[in-house]
């Protein structure tokens, strides 16, 4: 029993470990909101720092906080108080001048210390110039310099002031589209197979193999409605990915109504199996093509890698890639029980 | 009939509570890191395939009876 059944005790030993790590590794430390978040040159601004998951009283003596102008250039905080561990406020004093000859420039905030690591928020600070002078800005601009960051011992996720904890949703939204793409593969091998050799069993699990992936599909569309709601602000913002996904996905919906229009199954199962093809052909454009060309909110899109950067790092991948993996097996042997129901009934009605 | 009745109602309050629940108090979403966002999340996958074990249900159903009547 168990010998033949193997993958459906991995696909569910997967999900499980996804659902494990994926839940209860901790993210990194962040930093979430800064008030004041505009000054002006001059000025002494002291700022209240909320953090998140930061342990700022129990590495009170190794906290250091800096304002980042740019890759040379940061300016040292001149008082630290801490409030307890996820408040804090900090004291910068502001130069009369910046070295930049922009009017308004924003700054990032760099906190670290021995518990957390280092943690950033960018354009945290907007400081506006009252007259601009970038000569005299370098001038006087006294430089501390970003050095020796500590790392945060142990595994955690990244913190992306957007998303928080919903940067999870990596495992359940992202690998559900891979696994789609993976399980529309699968079927369309099935769809060439059945062409060629007019095995109606070939034909059978090219169907079956479809159903799943559009509900895969439609699901990987209502999470990330879901996940826009709360990231984007609307469930649907009109975006070229959602746009372009809702098409794939309307055209594999015909592919069950063109199935049901036909009352000879032979004819049905060939055309099917042409028009699985040409649905293929169209999705990969549609979902991945198009939505690259043009700008969007979605990552992936727009020129900005999804898989890549700050949005997946290492430990991700470690979950990530398993839960594709573990997703793609859960749909095959959904699949695998509709392709059974499905024989049986074939080897009814013959 | 009074079955298929009773699981139509849950299954509409499921996507109530999931379309309208999050609308009534945007805090609530945010809240916690945003955790309930990827809560929100796993209901709708596992509703997901809560609505194939249905389809299949009446698949398998449909089957059975045909065999009767075969027999």
């Amino acid at each position: 029993m168990l010998r033949s059944n193997w993958w459906k005790l991995l696909a569910v030993l997967i999900i499980l470990y996804t659902f494990l790590a994926g839940m209860l590794v901790p993210l990194k430390p962040g930093i979430v909101k800064v008030s004041p978040s505009s000054a002006h040159t001059g000025e002494l601004i002291e700022m209240e720092v909320t953090g998140y998951n930061s342990n700022y009283l129990k590495a009170k003596d190794s906290l250091r906080a800096w304002l980042k102008l740019d890759n040379e250039r940061a300016l040292g905080a001149s008082d630290l108080e801490v409030i307890d561990d996820r408040n804090l406020k900090i004291k910068f004093q502001i130069p009369e001048y910046l070295p930049a000859d922009e009017r308004i420039k924003d700054l990032t905030l760099i906190l670290d210390n021995s518990k957390d690591g280092a943690s950033f928020l960018p354009s945290a600070v907007f400081i506006t110039q009252d007259s601009i002078d970038p000569d005299m800005g370098l001038k006087s601009w006294q430089n501390t310099s970003v050095e020796n960051l500590n790392e945060k011992a142990g595994i955690s996720f990244p913190f992306r002031n957007i998303l928080k904890e919903s940067i999870r949703n990596t495992y359940f939204h992202v690998s559900l589209w891979l696994s789609m793409v993976i399980i529309f593969i699968a079927s369309v091998v099935y769809s060439i197979k059945y062409l060629r050799t007019n095995d109606v069993d070939s034909d059978l699990k090219a169907l079956s193999l479809t159903r799943i992936g559009t509900i895969f599909g439609f699901l990987g569309l209502i999470t990330g409605a879901i996940w826009a709601k709360n990231t984007w602000g609307a469930y649907w913002s009109w975006d070229v990915k959602q746009n372009m996904t809702a098409i794939a996905l309307l055209i594999y919906c015909a592919y069950f109504v063109l199935r049901s229009s036909f009352e000879d199954p032979e004819k049905s199962a060939r055309l099917g199996a042409v028009y699985n093809i040409f649905a293929f052909a169209a999705l990969i454009p549609l979902i991945y093509v198009i939505p690259r060309l043009t700008d969007s909110l979605h990552p992936g899109a727009g020129g900005n890698p999804a898989l890549g950067g700050e949005d997946l790092d290492n430990t991700m991948r470690m979950v990530f890639y398993p839960a594709v993996i573990g997703w793609t097996l859960f749909g095959l042997w959904m699949g695998s029980l509709w392709y059974r129901a499905d024989r049986l009934e074939h080897k009814l009605n013959e | 009939m009074i079955k298929k009745k009773i699981l139509a109602v849950l299954m509409l309050q499921c996507l109530w509570i999931l379309a309208f629940g999050q609308n009534a108090d945007p805090d609530f979403m945010s809240s916690i890191g945003k955790i309930y966002v990827v809560v929100t999340v796993i209901i709708a996958v596992f509703l997901g395939i809560v609505i194939f074990l249905i389809f299949l249900d009446r698949k398998l159903t449909k089957l059975e009876d045909q065999i009767k009547e075969h027999d």
